[in-house]
């Protein structure tokens, strides 16, 4: 049985101790925002937080997740109204949009440490893969949040700073 | 929402219509610009509104779109284009896909395909036939209600305004009258100055739902009861399964079954990651078929072999060999690339669930009515018996037109009749069982005259593999943007030869284009240097009005024009050099100029600058995404895109050695729009095609080495960007 905190919510588990975080949350939970891309943890489209920090969840055994706090995309704000969010929304970010919610969660762990990156910041903390082609408007929308983060209160763009739980 | 709709019109009309519709389709002629690719053939009655429009008393309005949405903005693009005729508002959209059906067929090729780029361009004149037609029905409902007359009124914003009385109502007021009316024959169409929607950006529809993972793709499905299952097939391709041992899988937790397949097994279990598991215990002979002793310096030979080849003709202008005998100055090079896998970010996968004589199922895919049938093939039952539920797909560029992961889906659900089961493919199995962009290689012959113009090109196009379609008698369908060039060139023979190597192939965003604009456009530049001119002004030249120009040349020349001028190009940064391309392709014109440097081994792009003439521009901000999406899918093949085989069996298996473009190797890109009032092209895949030769001919540009094979990076060259 392995005890984990998702999106503010205790959830215990009973399974195999090698099973990947990104399975439990997809096929247990039903947080399918979180992606199977590879299975390896090169393409990033199953990233979560971990504690704050970016993790791809497809390579990560439930076993060295227990006991951590963890946010999916469904868990970063309850209304679209996270400031990285927002300026996906504004830049029409996204394509397919299946590697998105790991770009997203990558871009919020990268403004939570670094709340006005530089492009090469975002070069070497943004390791996701996008077929689609969007890295561009991905910088942009980066830049874009980072921009109303530094106008704003100064809580940032960090995770669970919309309305939702964090 | 749907079901507070109530349809425009009756079910049993939409069902009658669906009928008489599936009687029209057209043959597919991917060669039809000339051959009536545009307007419908004749002014046939518009297809009925009911099964493209609901309007619910709630106002909401829900658009059937038979275009899917696999990132390239169909579900934007299509209900825009009703819309406007329409007169609907934007905000009361509700967007949902076409189940399969005769009526979705595509008016340009008759099938039900989001593909080829033909979504906006097929659909463009129909959709807005549609709209009117609905406006109106609209109109007429709410003129009879007012006892007006209908010339006095008028639609937009989802209202409909008596402009005497100055009286208004809702849509949703009158759909259910109006739905009892008569359909319109004739529908009548705005004027263009009047387009208050199509030309515009609006935010995508599917946008929102992509940022905070409640965009539903096929892999989200989630049915009570359902099974999950992983499967491996033969690694080397064309084998099949000889014998398994499931011994050792079924005392691991969560096993439920282990099924049967052709070429291979599938695990079915409780959850995913007990299905791989048991996957991995299942022991497994193969036979391992024809291609056994393929690998890829075989297939090259065969490509070669090619050549020797009489092949098919493609085009047939004038006289080459007398016109190389008296040529000036000739020159001739071989080009070749590789096989190409797609890599769509979401891995194939479909799920199914199988009742007696029927079946439901549930995946991202191009062809509706090809996942129905390939379960029906398996279930030996009449596709009409195979309910689709269509999901958005995870990239499709091509790979979600084919039915082989719903085969295997349909016969692991059957196996468990009564519960849905889910069958996902691991990267591996992905990446290893593609349908491939096939291996081609052109030979070239070119000869120049004494002033240096192009007076004879000789064309041998050899691929691994081709579809058959293609006009009748018409140009093999793999010499396209060859065989099709704009190029004013008054001896110039093109012949195609089909070398079947029995690999599995498949459509690879924009195709042909893929790959023989890198050649084509790459000799071309050979040419000009040999020519001692410039290579854009030597392309000028050729595009220039003369006899034997297509009449599209001088669009091809705009978009060229556009981007050199963007470019600045007579004076590139010091130390750096640029390269052009140039092409049509998909009924949009398209020109790319990339500005390198090379240092030592190291090519530095700083710059890729891209023009579109597309006809009418329907959504401006996308169809930029689309020129810079097909240019990052282009590049990611140029730069290190290669699929090798050794024994007859994929040797990449994952982005470790099937790697992808990233973000710290994006370059900036500049994307522009040629204002045009021509019928629409496709923009979802011509901007894949001309980052390939304009960056090789950069190179070439700034080292004078020519790179005449893909992937770039083969050739001891590092790559890096730099966005100063």
């Amino acid at each position: 049985m392995f005890k984990l905190k998702i999106n503010g919510e205790e959830h215990d588990f009973d399974a195999d101790a090698d099973t990947p975080l990104l399975w439990l949350l997809r096929d247990e939970l039903g947080l399918t925002g979180t992606k199977f891309g590879c299975g390896a943890g090169l393409c990033g489209a199953c990233t979560v937080l971990i504690e704050g920090r970016p993790a791809r969840s497809c390579v990560l055994p439930v076993a060295a997740a227990a006991g951590k706090s963890i946010v999916t995309i469904e868990g970063l704000a309850r209304d679209k109204s996270h400031p990285v969010q927002q300026a996906w929304i504004q830049e029409n970010v996204p394509q397919c949009g299946y590697c998105q919610s790991g770009m997203i969660l990558s871009a919020v762990a990268l403004l939570e440490r670094i709340p006005e990156p530089t492009d090469a910041d975002i070069d070497a903390e943004i390791t996701n893969i996008c077929r689609c082609g969007t890295y561009n408007r991905v910088r942009k929308a980066i830049q874009v949040a980072a921009k109303r983060g530094a106008e704003g209160s100064g809580s940032g763009a960090g995770p669970g700073s919309g309305s939702g739980a964090g | 929402m749907l079901n507070a709709s109530v349809p425009l019109i009756s079910r049993r009309e939409f069902l009658q219509t669906a009928a008489s519709v599936g009687g029209l389709a057209l043959s597919l002629d991917l060669y039809g610009q000339e051959a009536g690719f545009g307007p419908p053939r004749a002014p046939l009655p518009p297809r009925s509104p009911a099964a493209f429009i609901s309007i619910g008393t709630d106002d909401v309005i829900t658009i059937v779109t038979p275009a899917v949405e696999m990132g390239q903005g169909g579900h934007t693009a299509m209900p825009m284009i009703i819309m406007e005729e329409l007169g609907g508002s934007w905000q009361k959209l509700h967007v949902v896909d076409a189940p399969p059906a005769a009526i979705y067929n595509n008016p340009f090729f008759g099938q039900q395909s989001t593909v080829g780029s033909f979504s906006v361009r097929g659909w463009y004149n129909e959709l807005r036939r549609i709209g009117a037609a609905a406006r109106m029905m609209l109109i007429q409902a709410a003129a009879e209600k007012w006892k007006a007359h209908e010339s006095e009124c008028s639609a937009a914003a989802s209202l409909i305004v008596h402009t005497p009385s100055g009286r208004k109502c809702s849509f949703g007021s009158v759909a259910k009258r109006a739905g009892a009316l008569p359909v319109p024959q004739h529908p009548v169409l705005k004027p263009r100055e009047a387009y208050s929607l199509i030309g515009t950006s609006p935010p995508r529809v599917d946008v929102p739902d992509k940022v905070d993972g409640s965009a539903r793709y096929g892999i989200d499905v989630s049915l009570p009861g359902m099974l999950y299952a992983a499967v491996k097939t033969c690694p080397t391709l064309g084998g099949s399964l000889k014998s398994f041992d499931d011994s050792a899988a079924k005392s691991g937790s969560g096993y439920h079954a282990t099924v049967a397949l052709p070429d291979g097994v599938v695990a079915v279990a409780r959850s995913y990651w007990q299905a791989r598991k048991a996957l991995d215990r299942i022991g497994v002979e193969y036979n391992r078929g024809a291609l056994a002793g393929l690998d890829s310096a075989k297939v090259s030979a065969r490509l070669h072999e090619g050549f020797g080849k009489p092949g098919d003709k493609a085009r047939q202008d004038g006289d080459v060999e007398s016109a190389l005998a008296r040529a000036a100055k000739t020159h001739e090079a071989l080009y070749e690339v590789p096989y190409l896998a797609h890599a769509c970010m979401e891995p194939m996968n479909c799920t199914a669930v199988v009742r007696g004589e029927s079946c439901e199922v549930w995946c991202g895919t191009q062809s509706p009515q090809d996942v129905q049938s390939a379960a029906a093939r398996v279930l030996k039952i009449p596709p009409s018996q195979v309910k689709v539920n269509v999901q958005y797909l995870g990239g499709g560029f091509g790979r979600r037109g084919a039915g082989d992961f719903v085969e295997q889906a349909v016969t692991a659900a059957k196996a468990v009749e009564g519960r849905p089961v889910k069958l996902i493919w691991s990267r591996e199995e992905d990446i290893q069982h593609d349908t491939y962009r096939p291996a081609a290689a052109i030979h070239f012959r070119g000869g120049l005259d004494g002033a240096g113009s192009l007076i004879a090109l000789e064309c041998k196009v050899v691929t691994a593999s081709a579809p058959s379609f293609g006009r009748p008698g018409g140009p093999p369908f793999y010499t396209e943007a060859v065989a099709t060039a704009n190029y004013a060139i008054p001896n110039f023979h093109v012949t195609g030869v089909n070398q079947d190597i029995g690999v599995r192939f498949g459509f690879w965003r924009s195709v042909n284009d893929s790959h023989n604009p890198f050649m084509f456009e790459g000799f071309i530049d050979e040419l000009a240097y040999l020519a001692g001119q410039d290579p854009y002004q030597f392309r000028r030249a050729l595009l220039k009005d003369q006899p034997q120009t297509r009449v599209n040349a001088h669009r091809q020349l705009a978009v060229m024009d556009l981007v050199a001028q963007k470019a600045d190009w007579q004076h590139a940064p010091a130390g750096h050099a640029f390269g052009i391309a140039a092409f049509e392709g998909f009924g949009s014109f398209i020109a790319t100029v990339a500005e390198v440097s090379v240092s030592a081994h190291r090519v530095t792009l700083h710059r890729v600058i891209s023009a579109i003439d597309c006809g009418v521009a329907v959504h401006p901000d996308n169809i930029k995404a689309q020129l810079e999406g097909g240019m990052v899918y282009g590049l990611t093949a140029a730069l290190r895109g290669e699929i090798t085989l050794e024994n007859g069996a994929v040797m990449q298996s994952n982005f470790n050695d099937y790697p992808m473009l990233m973000m710290g190797e994006m370059p900036r890109t500049e994307c522009y729009i040629v204002p045009s009032s021509a019928p629409p092209g496709g923009v979802g895949e011509p901007g894949t095609g001309p980052i390939a030769p304009a960056l090789a001919n950069a190179i070439h540009a700034a080292t004078g080495q020519r790179l005449r094979s893909l992937p770039l990076t083969r050739h001891q060259l590092d790559f890096a960007v730099t966005r100063t």
